[in-house]
This record gives C-alpha cells, sequence and structure tokens, in this order.
C-alpha cells in the first residue's frame, strides 16, 4: 500500500526546490509485480507477464493519438502524432507479444551463424542460378522491411505488442536481404538480375494495413513453401543453415499474419468481401508479373545445370503447386477457407486445379 | 466451398512455369568471393569490387540489389520517391554499425537480473518508474521516425536502410524494456510525458533535418544520460538496463554524426539549414512550457536519491556532460561553431558554467 508519509515529505522537498510534484499525486496501480513470474524457466521476464490490470487491458478502440503508454495518464497539452489506426480488429493478434520475444529468442547474425568456409566451387550453372535466387530473395527482403516499416507510424501505442512485433518483422527481413547478397558475394558469382518488381505493387500501395497483411501472406507463403524447400536446393551447409533459419523466421511472420486475419474475420466479418478484393488484387499481380526468372534457376539447380533444367520443370511446376497450396492453407486457417473458389485463374493453372464454370469467375 | 479432399479429386497436372536462362548470360560483375573476416562474413567483407561501390546519385525506385542486372520488360515504380542522393542519407559508417548492431542485440527478457530488483521505498520506486513512464514514450517515437523513413531509402543506398531497420528493432527493445521496468516491481506506469520536441522529429520531412534532431541531438542526449545511468540505477537490473540501451544509442548517434558529415562534406552549403533546425529544436527542448513535469521531477530525484538539492546539482553535472558531448559530435561532423558564434541556446550553454 502507498505509504503517504513517504510521499508528502518528498512533494514537500521537490516544491521547495521548485520542482513539479504533481506526478506523485497520480494514483498508481501499485503492486504490478512481474518480475515475480520471471524465471529462468519461465523463460525471463516476458512481455506478456506486464499484461495485467489495467496494463494488460487493450481496448477495441484505441482513443489516444500521442504516444502515451498504455495505462499511463494523459497530459492534455501533448501534441497529436498522426496515428491512423485506433481499431484493435485492424491490427490485433493474441500471439503478438509472445512472438516478439520468440523471434528476440530466436535471433541470429549472418555474419557468424552461417558456416561461410562450406561454401566450395559448384560449377557455373549452379553458381549463376544461386546468385540468382539469392538476387531475388534480397529483393523480397528489402521490399518486406520497407513496407512492413512504414506501418509503425500508423498504428497508436494501444497496440503496442503488435509494433514490437512488426519491429522484429522488420529486422528479420533485413537479415534476409543480406544474408542472401552475402550468398551471391561470396563463392565467386555475382549478383543476378532484378525482378519486375509488379508482384510487389499490393504490398506498397496498401491502404489499410489488413490489406498488406493479406498481400503478405500470399508472398510469404511462396517464399516458405520455398524455403521448406532448402534441403534440397542448398548445395553447400551454409545454405542450407541460410534456408533454415529463414524459414523459421517466415514461419513466424506468418503466424502473425494468419492470427490477425482470423481475428479480423472473427470480429468483422462484415469486411469479408473487401478482404477479397485485396486478395484478387495481390494474385492478379503476382500472375501478371509474368517473371519466369526464378522458376527458371530452380530448374537449373534441380537439374543440375542447364542441360537438366528442361526436365526438372516438372518439379519446379510441383514446387510451385505446392506455393499455391500453402497459401491456401494459411488462408483456411484464418476463416478465408472460401478463396479456393476465388481463387486467381493463373494460379488454379498453377495450382492445377480444374478451372472454374464461368459463372463462377470472379471478375479482376 | 472445396474442401481439401474436393481439391485432391479436383487436381489436374501444374501447369509449369516456361524455361527462361537468358539470366545465366548476364554481364553483372562475376567472379567475386567475399573472404572470412574476424568477425565472419560481415557487410564490409563483402562491400568490395563494384559492389561496394556507392553511386552518389540512385534513379532506381525499385528493390533491385545495386550492382544487379536491371530486369527485362516493364516495371512499375515502387514507391512514389525515394532519396536518390546519398547525401541524403548516406553514412560511411551504415555498414559497420549496421554489423555491429547484429552482433550486439540483447534480450529485456533474459538479460537483465530483473531477480536482483529489491523493494525500493516508495518515492525511489515511484520517481523510477515516472522516468521509465516517460522513457518507455520516447523509444516509442524513436522506433517510429526510422520506420517512416525506410520506404523512401534507395536500395542502392542499402547499407543505411539496413542501419534504419536495426534501429527500429533497437527502440523496440527500448520501449519494451523501461515499460518492463515501470511493470516489475509493484509501481506502474505514471504520467504520460517525454517532453517536447518528440513531434518535430516525427514530422520533419527532410532526412538530415531529422536525423540532427534525432540521433545527434536528441538521442545524444539520451545516451549521454543513459551512460551515468549507474548515477540513477538502485540495483544491478537498472545498471544493466542503462549499459545496453547506452549502447544500442551509441551505434545510433554514430549514425546521426557519419550521416551528417558525410552532408556536410558533399553539400557544405546544407550547414545553415542544419543550424537552424537545431536551433529549434534546442530551442524545444528547454522550453519550460513544453517540460514535462515528470521527467525532470523524477530524474532530480533519482539522481539525489530523494535528496532534491543534491539531485540538482547532479542534473547540472548531466546537463553539462550533454552539452559538452552535443557540441564534440557537432565538431566532428563538421558542423562547429555553435557556442563560440552564441548560437547554442542560452539554457544549454549556461549548464557548462555549472559545477
Ligand atoms: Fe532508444
Ligand atoms: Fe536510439
Amino acid at each position: 500500500m502507498p505509504d503517504n508519509d513517504v510521499i508528502a515529505a518528498a512533494k514537500e522537498r521537490l516544491e521547495q526546490s521548485g520542482l513539479p510534484s504533481t506526478w506523485l499525486d497520480i494514483p498508481v496501480h501499485w503492486g504490478v509485480k512481474a518480475k515475480e513470474q520471471a524465471t529462468p524457466e519461465n523463460g525471463g521476464l516476458r512481455f506478456q507477464m506486464l499484461n495485467v490490470d489495467v496494463y494488460g487491458e487493450v481496448p477495441d478502440v484505441w482513443e489516444n493519438n500521442t504516444e502515451i503508454p498504455r495505462g499511463a495518464v494523459p497530459d492534455t497539452r501533448t501534441e497529436q502524432m498522426g496515428y491512423s489506426i485506433f481499431n484493435k480488429a485492424e491490427v490485433w493478434s493474441d500471439l503478438c507479444a509472445e512472438l516478439y520475444e520468440d523471434a528476440i529468442a530466436d535471433r541470429w547474425n549472418s555474419s557468424a551463424d552461417i558456416p561461410w568456409d562450406s561454401l566450395e566451387p559448384i560449377g557455373a550453372d549452379l553458381e549463376r542460378a544461386v546468385c540468382q535466387i539469392a538476387t531475388m530473395m534480397s529483393e523480397y527482403g528489402w521490399t518486406k522491411a520497407q513496407t512492413t516499416g512504414r506501418w509503425l507510424q500508423e498504428i497508436s501505442y494501444g497496440y503496442i505488442e503488435v509494433k514490437l512485433f512488426l519491429g522484429t518483422v522488420v529486422f528479420d527481413a533485413a537479415r534476409l536481404f543480406e544474408v542472401w547478397r552475402k550468398r551471391a558475394l561470396a563463392n565467386g558469382g555475382g549478383m543476378g538480375r532484378g525482378g519486375r518488381n509488379w508482384k510487389f505493387l499490393p504490398l506498397t500501395q496498401s491502404y489499410t494495413f489488413s490489406e498488406f497483411v493479406v498481400a503478405s501472406i500470399m508472398h510469404d507463403s511462396m517464399l516458405l513453401t520455398l524455403l521448406r524447400h532448402g534441403e534440397q536446393l542448398a548445395q553447400t551447409e551454409a545454405e542450407r543453415q541460410i534456408y533454415r533459419l529463414c524459414e523459421q523466421d517466415i514461419e513466424r511472420h506468418l503466424a502473425y499474419f494468419v492470427d490477425h486475419m482470423r481475428y479480423l474475420m472473427l470480429k468483422e466479418p462484415v469486411r469479408r468481401e473487401e478482404i477479397h478484393r485485396y486478395m484478387n488484387k495481390a494474385e492478379w499481380y503476382l500472375a501478371k508479373d509474368g517473371d519466369d526468372t526464378l522458376y527458371s534457376a530452380l530448374a537449373v539447380i534441380m537439374g543440375d545445370g542447364r542441360e537438366g533444367a528442361e526436365e526438372a520443370m516438372a518439379d519446379v511446376a510441383e514446387l510451385r503447386r505446392e506455393q499455391i497450396e500453402t497459401y491456401l492453407g494459411y488462408l483456411r486457417q484464418c476463416h478465408l477457407a472460401d478463396r479456393e473458389d476465388r481463387l486467381n485463374e493463373e494460379l488454379r493453372k498453377w495450382a492445377g486445379m480444374v478451372e472454374l464454370e464461368e459463372e463462377e469467375k470472379i471478375p479482376v | 466451398m472445396v474442401t481439401a479432399d474436393k481439391l485432391d479429386e479436383l487436381q489436374m497436372e501444374p501447369e509449369a512455369p516456361e524455361l527462361d536462362l537468358s539470366w545465366l548470360n548476364l554481364d553483372t560483375e562475376w567472379g567475386v568471393s567475399a573472404e572470412l573476416g574476424r568477425k565472419g562474413l560481415t557487410l564490409q567483407q563483402i562491400n568490395k569490387s563494384i559492389y561496394g561501390e556507392i553511386p552518389a546519385t540512385s534513379v532506381d525506385s525499385s528493390a533491385r540489389p545495386r550492382g544487379a542486372a536491371p530486369p527485362e520488360g516493364a516495371t512499375p515504380r515502387m514507391t512514389p520517391w525515394v532519396l536518390g542522393d546519398a547525401t541524403e542519407t548516406f553514412s560511411d559508417s551504415a555498414a559497420l554499425l549496421y554489423d555491429e548492431a547484429v552482433s550486439r542485440q540483447w534480450s529485456s527478457a533474459t538479460d537483465i537480473p530483473w531477480d536482483t530488483l529489491d523493494e525500493l521505498p516508495e518515492d525511489i520506486e515511484r520517481a523510477m518508474v515516472q522516468l521509465c513512464t516517460s522513457l518507455t514514450e520516447v523509444e516509442f517515437i524513436a522506433g517510429d521516425v526510422p520506420g517512416k523513413w525506410l520506404p523512401r531509402i534507395a536500395a542502392d543506398h542499402y547499407e543505411s536502410g539496413l542501419f534504419l531497420m536495426s534501429q527500429v528493432m533497437d527502440e523496440a527493445r527500448h520501449t519494451d524494456v523501461f515499460r518492463k521496468r515501470a511493470l516489475a516491481n509493484g509501481g506502474g506506469l505514471l504520467l504520460q510525458g517525454g517532453g517536447g520536441g518528440l513531434r518535430q522529429i516525427l514530422e520533419a520531412e527532410d532526412f538530415t533535418q531529422m536525423s540532427s534532431m534525432l540521433h545527434i541531438l536528441g538521442e545524444g542526449f539520451v545516451q549521454s544520460l543513459f551512460r551515468l545511468g549507474e548515477l540513477i540505477a538502485h540495483n544491478e537490473a537498472e545498471k544493466r538496463i542503462f549499459r545496453l540501451a547506452a549502447q544500442d544509442e551509441s551505434r545510433h548517434v554514430a549514425y546521426g554524426v557519419t550521416h551528417l558529415k558525410y552532408t556536410l562534406e558533399h553539400e557544405p552549403e546544407k550547414a545553415e539549414e542544419v543550424h537552424w533546425t537545431l536551433d529549434m529544436f534546442e530551442d524545444t527542448l528547454v522550453d519550460p512550457d513544453q517540460a514535462n513535469p515528470g521527467l525532470a521531477g523524477a530524474l532530480v530525484y533519482l539522481l539525489g536519491d530523494g535528496d532534491v538539492d543534491e539531485g540538482w546539482r547532479l542534473f547540472w553535472h548531466v546537463r553539462r556532460k550533454q552539452v559538452l558531448e552535443y557540441l564534440h559530435r557537432l565538431d566532428v561532423a563538421g558542423l562547429g561553431g555553435r557556442l563560440e558564434t552564441g548560437r547554442l541556446h542560452p539554457a544549454l550553454a549556461g549548464a557548462l558554467d555549472e559545477n
């Protein structure tokens, strides 16, 4: 319990010295002791442990447009900061706080955690192919960091867990960019050819956060499927490790994106059709990007050189089919199973799904 | 609706992508083998040959990595505009600072000895949680700002982009660790208020102006304070928080200083604009009207461990150090002379006379 005598004496000393003492009058929610839960077995003091009392109350609508910490007392003189997201359903997932700590616990260092000395000459075609894939991985990492980062200034402190987690996504994406650049420049190769970038526009152009999220679910699903083939694609232990570590990161991002969309669909089912529009757009851009460079590089690797590439295309097609299935699988988890009926026609072909009847087609 | 089982029934052969092998014959720089260094394969190590050459001007608003061949066919603009001139965002130290950031990440959950937080007298605990309330707020904005600028960094100047991405991560951890401290030991969050100046950093529409406010003056003051964290801390947990956060802030400050240095070396006429920005920002920082009642009071109280006179004495000791280090950083960046020309705000210049 607050000791009134001690506080009164403190106030007096401050006032005598001309210092404000009003902060000592604030009704504190005294007795919150998150440290008590912080044991090594519990993973130390994790953010989720702070979410008790008023500090854990995450309102459906956050009213304050300043940087006020959730649970603090407002100073009404503070300028508004230009946040635009005050709606919990737009960003929330209960998993954020834990995923944030997981990301930090799983952190890795591309300089020291990749066995770079395992790289060895792999032949000209394969090196070109690996470097081409590396170039495109870098490109997505860059785009992912930029497009995720720009949402930070939109989200208010009410949903602090989301912002903390997005901070880790930005940092993971930075590493996705640089670890693949390092691979391209480490083994006698160089950079390959950049992609056409049309497919990234739904990420850069999104007006709502959830629009960004569904486009991210699509891109991350495609990437994750590719990363999961690391054992098959990696030429050396170094690459195997890169695939594995990037896979772990992207899985974490998808865990949030999917859980958020699940939350949004439950809280605001009225937005279902709107979200389908965003998926229409994301898929359309992906299909029309029309750049088969990445898949051709995969074919050269799977075919062990350019001679075997044609034949390996069947395996690449299978991988691309898996990519679409992974995407649809994640959408099923967020109550968007109906996407299967509405998938972009081109992507249906990639997935080997029968064509829709004329009347079922969704105009784009 | 199509179920997973039904999907199997409906399965055909997946359409195959078209094989295009034109990328096997690009004329990008080839034969590059970065060598491992003492710290492994760092950015420094791969910034060799043409891949290490920083274009003074980038006209590419796409995500194409530096040194990669352009794609075939039409490509869209990714963002309405990027800061194409290296003088806008570049720092010669950005790559090194990013490498350091990656190798010096820490966890607020496991790297702080939270079990050393003993019960504190109530007045001290209150002052500490008030300080942490203000700090978590400041750190929150410090993370929003680099996020805002990320889409405007040219991929050709990726080193600065990576640095800002690492800063986003660092500031998330700072926002988090001060919130943790506020809620760990029986206190709570008190009065909002990081003080004036946060909005000015966020609203700036020139990168170098933003950076001189955020990285050099704002984070500079914070770093000088954190380095004196021993004066504020009452236990090993608090000491560790300030020590680790100070280490991160050193990188942020170093980026700001080296960026300004780069800019002024290439564009000396920008100096007056930066001076003007600092005039405005110093004025905001010391404006009593914009001061947060909690921040100054709690800081003085903690510094004196409840003895307010002693707290004031130490406060001016801290402030003097902040100003001296600020002026030194400006000197290094090539923007010396604020004190000598009487341009430094009198309230800051006055701090140099103390002690
Ligand atoms: Fe910070
Ligand atoms: Fe900082």
